[in-house]
């Protein structure tokens, strides 16, 4: 019998909110969650724009502390929206300890804020006032492991570590996991965290839009023909991946199923899009689905902001799916939020599959070299029953998961 | 330094770090058994202790044997007694 994959629970820790709720308001009301950062002024000498979130304290003092004393800044995102999509999708807690349960959740780093911490320490030579947890922080593994511990899931744990396709490569595996039986439910998705160093990262390649500006809320603006590069934020989205007839079992709100999944590398370049691969990567996601290119509703875009990206994304999705598929990125709204990307705007997939409407691409006014895809400027109503949700990262990477409305 | 100064700074560490009540901190309470710190919090109690009074304790024997928090506090009576320079860092 084949083994299908479906989503039965989605949380989210976001720069529009910490809730799918608030995200997808958030969203429908083309708020954006991008603000200048004053607070990094020292480090870049001016205001660079970004989407940071905020967490209630009492909330995460509700985390018991020994989970919480090795969780930087992105496991304690994935672990709170961890709470939020393992509550919505019902799973009785006994289940946790069975070995049946696997926790995949990516990120770039696993603290960028605790890795400058630890590096910071050492060059002021106060490397034994580091606590033992430190190094926990920062590993690559965090999230996975601290949402591991926080429900006590005892079987397969794995992180993806590839960058802004973290997330979607997670969720890719949680699918396989499920269809090859070595899991019944997982726990899967991204998380990241952002820092002046990691803005810096970007801003070295002239891929941040680090313009000073009293409206940072349009820096973001992917596909639009004066796009600046991308502006930087942070979140988590973690979904609760169960097998079909084991959700169905217990009978569970069933959200949509992950139809078919592909992640391919470009093999030749670490930061330039690879158009062809990543229309490839569309292609053999759509084949895994059984689904056709004229039977797609919608396309979640990885686009960011960046010249080079999102012409390249553009033009990949206009050779697989052709110019009459809406297509849009919530990069306008969000900031790109990294590793967790994947996996939080899939949050806001089900939303449009829920509503049927398609939310436009925030700050998008002008198309000039994205031209050929349908990118609406203004919220749709479209059925969305099959969508196509792209991750691009660097390394090369590509990652495209098509999500399927259950029947 | 007396003995009540010593108590209150080694017990600020385990406030701070391991989010104890005053209440709770007592000289007869167990380190592992009662107050359920693991290997990780040990060494954490370490560092604690070792910004407080301002002494490497990473490679202090003693430390790695107190068993109680009235263990603790006798081992700091005694390294005061022996240094009484790290009372002035408090």
């Amino acid at each position: 019998m084949n083994r299908r994959a479906v989503v039965t629970g989605i949380g989210v820790v976001s720069p529009l909110g910490n809730s799918v709720k608030e995200l997808w308001e958030g969203l429908l009301a083309n708020r954006s969650g991008v603000r200048a950062m004053p607070e990094w002024f020292d480090h870049f000498g001016k205001n660079i724009a970004n989407a940071p979130v905020s967490v209630d304290p009492v909330q995460v003092k509700q985390i018991n502390r020994k989970v919480r004393r090795t969780m930087g800044n992105a496991a304690l995102f994935s672990g709170l929206a961890a709470q939020e999509a393992v509550l919505s999708s019902g799973l009785d807690p006994a289940l946790f300890t069975t070995g049946r349960v696997a926790c995949v959740i990516g990120s770039t780093v696993g603290s960028a804020s605790s890795m400058t911490d630890a590096c910071t320490a050492e060059a002021e030579g106060r490397r034994d006032d580091l606590s033992a947890c430190h190094f926990f922080r920062l590993m690559s593994h965090s999230s996975a492991f601290n949402v591991a511990d926080m429900f006590g899931i005892n079987g397969i744990q794995l992180a993806p570590c590839s960058a802004c396709a973290s997330g979607l490569q997670a969720l890719g595996a949680a699918q396989e996991l499920i269809r090859l039986g070595k899991a019944d439910v997982v726990i899967s998705g991204g998380s990241d965290e952002t820092t002046s160093l990691v803005a810096s990262s970007f801003q070295l390649l002239y891929a941040l839009a680090e313009r000073e500006t009293p409206e940072p809320d349009k820096l973001a603006r992917p596909f639009d023909a004066n796009r600046e590069g991308l502006v930087c934020a942070e979140g988590a989205g973690i979904l609760v991946v169960e097998e079909y007839e084991h959700a169905k079992a217990r009978g569970a709100n069933i959200l949509f199923e992950l139809a078919g999944y592909a992640t391919n590398c470009s093999g030749w370049h670490v930061s330039h899009s690879d158009e062809a691969q990543i229309a490839n990567c569309m292609r053999t996601a759509l084949a895994d689905a059984g689904i056709n290119a004229e039977d797609v509703d919608y396309v979640s875009a990885h686009a960011t902001g960046t010249k080079v990206g999102d012409a390249a994304e553009a033009a990949a999705i206009r050779s697989v799916l052709g110019g009459n598929v809406p297509v849009s990125s919530l990069k306008g709204h969000l900031g790109h939020t990294l590793g967790a990307s994947g996996a939080l705007e899939l949050a806001a997939v089900h939303g449009m599959m829920q509503h049927g409407v398609v939310l436009p691409t925030r700050n998008l006014e002008q198309v000039d070299d994205c031209s050929g895809i349908l990118l609406p400027r203004q919220l749709m109503d479209h059925k969305v029953r099959v969508c196509i949700k792209n991750s691009i990262a660097f390394g090369g990477v590509n990652a495209s998961l098509v999500c399927k409305a259950i029947d | 330094m007396n003995r009540d100064a010593i108590v209150k700074a080694v017990n600020s560490i385990f406030i701070e770090r391991f989010e104890f009540e005053e209440a709770d901190l007592t000289p007869e309470k167990h380190i592992l058994d009662d107050l359920g710190l693991d290997s990780l919090d040990i060494v954490d109690m370490i560092v604690g202790l070792q910004q407080k009074f301002g002494i490497m304790l990473r490679e202090n024997k003693e430390i790695r044997e107190v068993k109680t928090l009235g263990d603790v506090y006798a081992l700091f009576e005694k390294l005061i007694a022996e240094h009484p320079e790290l009372a002035e860092k408090l």
